[in-house]
């Protein structure tokens, strides 16, 4: 499964990060099949499933428990600043009313009031516990600071979510897309002039970081030739369905040709690795026309990991790309999250944080039922011990 | 594995890999960038990254000034920085009682359509204990003939003082921009009606200037730099308008002086070792400035170092610790094999971007070089060790594994004289495809603002940028530049990382 997580994680992100782990590895098929579990011998594909999810949020539990160990130190520093203005702000007011300032008694005890009130008199593991727990169950709150104009953070993070899965879902598509169709053309003539390009523009490609193409976009299309007025990436928010298309239009662009590059190459690897198999040999001896060969014979063999691949990164783009978000200005995620960034808001991020590890998490589960689903081989685990 | 045999691989594996195209470019390129990574102090000077984070070090330089050879491409050539220091100027030392003055003189050739933006004065230190011995500074610019024109010398300072570690920015002073008013009201070109010759002088033009409406608003946007070097009269020697001289000035090209007098008391020393004048350029240099006056080309190349420490470091550790962790599993076996792999998936599960930025905001929201390759390192070796396993799993089946532990070869012999050995042409190409991924980590994670401003990174010269509007506004220098460099050291990684993958492992060998 190793292949596919890195795929996945490079779609995921789309920062490219270990995208280079991937894009010129040898498919051998060899050790995909030392999937968790996949040497469960004769494990039905139900309790493969249910193994899968039940092993998956386990997983997800710990994530969120490392994670908010790490953010309750933000958290503290954040509340223990805001005790500390609520105090001086009672203090004045008492002052107001009583023309003395406040004992220091007094202060203490409001301090220690407002410290009870926020959780900070817990000891330190007992809040990381409890936010581990309200994060897990949804139970994100309110976040202090507002974004998008609203403190509830569950509905900031849907209108985001949503912004998000409109723009990356289209351009993942029209990457599948692209990538599919030139992927299995070159696998055709390993070291044609197609082939030899897409090599190449894969190189190119996986080597620029997305966001600075996007910038250069921005450069090209809206300064440079002027198709594009600039307020629609100088300003977040635009109006109306057009507008919002014409905003997608650098973005998708961007995207598409930071990713299929990648994709063609990726598929290309599958279909090769496929094609050295005995199978095809056997049906290419036996006279079956080249083009049955390569779409009737080697395509479906290849539909597994190909398919995973379209999972994951269906998937893996609703998270988007953060810094891509950011250059273009889309009220996405990304965007959010970086948002959340600027204004302290430990809160959102945290939550933010979770929906990227659920993402991450469930995708993968999904890609190896959906493996096992196609590949009988991994879920016997013949492969395996072979 | 015997020395004679490593040598005799390391041969073969060099006749492949000569004949690897795209593996000897990298190679080259490699070596280049290796070399200005080294060379960066030496070819520039040590103390570039303490400058980088101050902006006095960048006082002479233009702000958001486009490379000087984008003059071959517009229609209007715009000045390029030009600095003078005291070797290049005429010095006159005269006694006046008990003053002592200085009079330097420099001549600057101004053959541009655009006249410098500013010209800057600064690096002079004296030993004045009081302030009313700091130097007194005087300026005078010296134009070439015009037609037309009574006076070629025109005042543009004349007087102020130049404590210890100031600058004097020309383009900025009120009395510049005084002097010139009066200069074109001598040269018939700024007309004051009704108002005797004699009551005019520099300090008070201001005044009647602001009586016209029209004439104020025009002065407010007057850029006294183009003024100054701009022409005042027609071919016939006829004083221009007033609107053409000063909203559309047009450049008198020749030769200009500079005259500064600097006059202090004479029990007072002055030293001109790092006195420096400069026109500041409306273009600079090889790929022009950011917003503080920053060159591009010096933080591209200070960045080499930190692309290259940081990806290398990151590449080296992460590929060495996968591989241990890799091998170990799979030697062990069992519920440690087991172990390993639950941790290794979860590691793998943990969303990498946000991590880090959630790491980086732990340790303080902005991290130094040694934690951040930490961090890239905790993120980066689980792909390593999960194929890292699966071949030493395969390896150990093998018959002579067998053999060897028959004849009663220990774990680590096995291990380190197998296993790890076979592992190795995997682990070369996997660090040099690893290396682009950590660049670009970092410079999504610069571009975010959490690295440490100590540092020089391209991904940190995005984000100057990205918060300048520089795409918005189309500072294209400042934009491509550094991107291109992550792009460049990611290919040249992924070429040598391609090749090696080639050579290594024949198996691949294709069509």
């Amino acid at each position: 499964m190793f292949i596919l997580t890195n795929v996945y994680i490079c779609a995921f992100f789309g920062e490219n990060y270990l995208k280079f782990n991937w894009q010129v590895k040898p498919v051998r098929l060899a050790w995909i099949s030392n999937v968790p579990g996949g040497d469960r011998m004769g494990m039905s594909f139900g309790k493969y499933v249910a193994y899968r999810t039940v092993n998956a949020i386990i997983i997800l539990f710990l994530a969120v428990l490392l994670m908010s160990a790490l953010f309750t130190k933000l958290a503290t520093i954040q509340l223990e600043s805001q005790v500390q203005s609520t105090v001086v702000q009672e203090a004045r007011t008492y002052a107001q009313q009583h023309g003395i300032p406040p004992t220091k008694e007094w202060l203490d005890q409001r301090t220690k009031y407002w410290e009870h009130y926020y959780g900070l008199d817990q000891p330190y593991w007992k809040r990381t516990w409890r936010y581990t727990v309200d994060t897990f169950f949804f139970k994100w709150g309110q976040s202090i600071v507002p974004v998008f104009g609203t403190h509830d953070i569950k509905q900031q993070i849907w209108s985001a979510l949503l912004r998000t899965i409109l723009l990356f879902t289209t351009a993942e598509i029209l990457v599948i897309i692209i990538g599919l169709g030139l992927g299995v053309k070159s696998a055709q003539k390993p070291g044609s002039l197609l082939d030899r390009t897409i090599s190449i523009l894969a190189m190119l490609t996986t080597s620029l970081p997305m966001w600075w193409l996007g910038m250069l976009m921005i450069l090209l299309f809206v300064v440079y030739l002027g198709w594009l007025p600039i307020t629609l990436y100088s300003q977040v928010e635009v109006n109306g369905v057009a507008n919002l298309l014409k905003k997608m239009s650098l973005p998708v662009l961007t995207i598409v040709i930071n990713l299929f590059g990648g994709w063609a190459w990726t598929t290309r690897n599958i279909m090769i690795g496929t094609m050295q198999e005995d199978f095809i040999m056997v049906a290419r001896a036996k006279g079956v026309p080249e083009r049955k060969v390569i779409y009737g014979h080697a395509l479906k063999a290849s539909a597994p990991p190909i398919i995973t691949m379209i999972i994951f990164g269906l998937i893996g783009s609703l998270s988007g790309a953060i810094i891509t978000e950011i250059v273009f200005n889309w009220p996405g995620m990304g965007r959010l999250y970086w948002q959340a960034l600027q204004m302290n808001a430990v809160k959102t991020m945290m939550a933010l944080n979770y929906m990227f590890a659920i993402l991450t998490v469930f995708s993968m589960v999904l890609a190896d039922v959906l493996y096992a689903y196609l590949d009988p081989r991994v879920r016997i685990g013949a492969a395996a011990s072979s | 594995m015997r020395w004679v045999d490593f040598k005799d691989s390391v041969r073969r594996f060099w006749e492949d890999f000569k004949h690897q195209k795209a593996g000897i470019t990298g190679l080259i390129l490699l070596i280049l960038l290796v070399v200005l990574a080294i060379g960066a102090p030496y070819m520039t000077s040590p103390d570039v990254p303490v400058k980088w984070q101050t902006g006095v070090a960048w006082i002479t330089n233009p702000k958001n000034a486009p490379p000087s050879w984008e003059n071959y491409f517009t229609s209007q050539t715009r000045a390029v920085q030009a600095e003078y220091t005291i070797t290049n100027m005429h010095v006159q030392t005269i006694k006046n009682g008990t003053y002592t003055i200085y009079k330097l003189s420099l001549t600057y050739n101004m053959k541009y359509d655009v006249p410098p933006a500013d010209i800057v004065v600064m690096g002079l230190h004296s030993n004045a204990t009081n302030p009313k011995q700091v130097p007194q500074v005087q300026m005078a610019l010296v134009r070439p003939p015009e037609k037309g024109v009574k006076d070629n010398r025109l005042n543009l300072i004349s007087q102020i003082t130049l404590p210890n570690n100031n600058a004097i920015q020309v383009a900025h002073l009120d009395q510049t921009r005084n002097h010139v008013l009066y200069w074109l009201y001598l040269n018939g070109v700024l007309k004051i009606p009704n108002v005797p010759p004699s009551m005019i002088t520099p300090d008070n033009i201001n005044m009647f200037v602001m009586t016209n409406t029209t004439l104020y608003q025009m002065v407010a946007a007057m850029d006294s730099m183009r003024v100054m070097f701009g022409r005042l009269t027609d071919s016939n020697g006829n004083p221009l308008p007033i609107e053409k001289v000063i909203s559309t000035p047009q450049s008198l090209k020749g030769t200009y002086g500079l005259v500064i007098t600097i006059t202090v008391p004479s029990n007072v020393k002055v030293d001109f070792t790092n006195f420096k004048v400069a026109f500041v350029g409306r273009t600079y240099g090889l790929l022009g400035t950011d917003q503080y006056g920053r060159p591009i080309a010096l933080g591209i190349l200070w960045g080499t170092r930190v692309a290259l420490a940081i990806g290398l470091a990151v590449a080296i550790t992460s590929v060495l610790i996968g591989i241990l962790i890799g091998v170990t599993s799979a030697y062990l076996g069992g519920w440690a094999d087991e172990a390993i792999q639950r941790f290794t998936e979860f590691m793998m599960t943990l969303p990498v971007l946000p991590m880090l930025i959630l790491l980086s905001l732990y340790f303080g929201g902005r991290v130094n070089l040694t934690q951040l390759v930490f961090f890239l390192v905790i993120f980066g070796w689980m792909g390593t060790s999960k194929v890292a396993r699966s071949m030493a799993l395969q390896i150990k089946e093998q018959t002579y594994v067998e053999a060897a532990r028959a004849l009663g070869a220990s774990t680590g012999r096995v291990v380190f004289k197998h296993i790890v050995p076979q592992l190795l042409p995997y682990a070369f190409a996997s660090i040099a495809l690893s290396v682009p991924g950590a660049i670009l980590s970092e410079a999504g994670l610069s571009f975010l603002g959490l690295t440490s401003q100590n540092l020089i990174t391209w991904g940190q010269m995005l984000n100057t940028a990205h918060q300048n509007g520089a795409t918005i506004n189309g500072y294209w220098w400042q934009v491509i530049p550094p991107g291109l460099a992550i792009s460049f050291v990611g290919l040249v990684f992924v070429l040598l990382g391609v090749s090696l993958d080639t050579v290594l492992n024949p198996r691949l060998k294709r069509a």
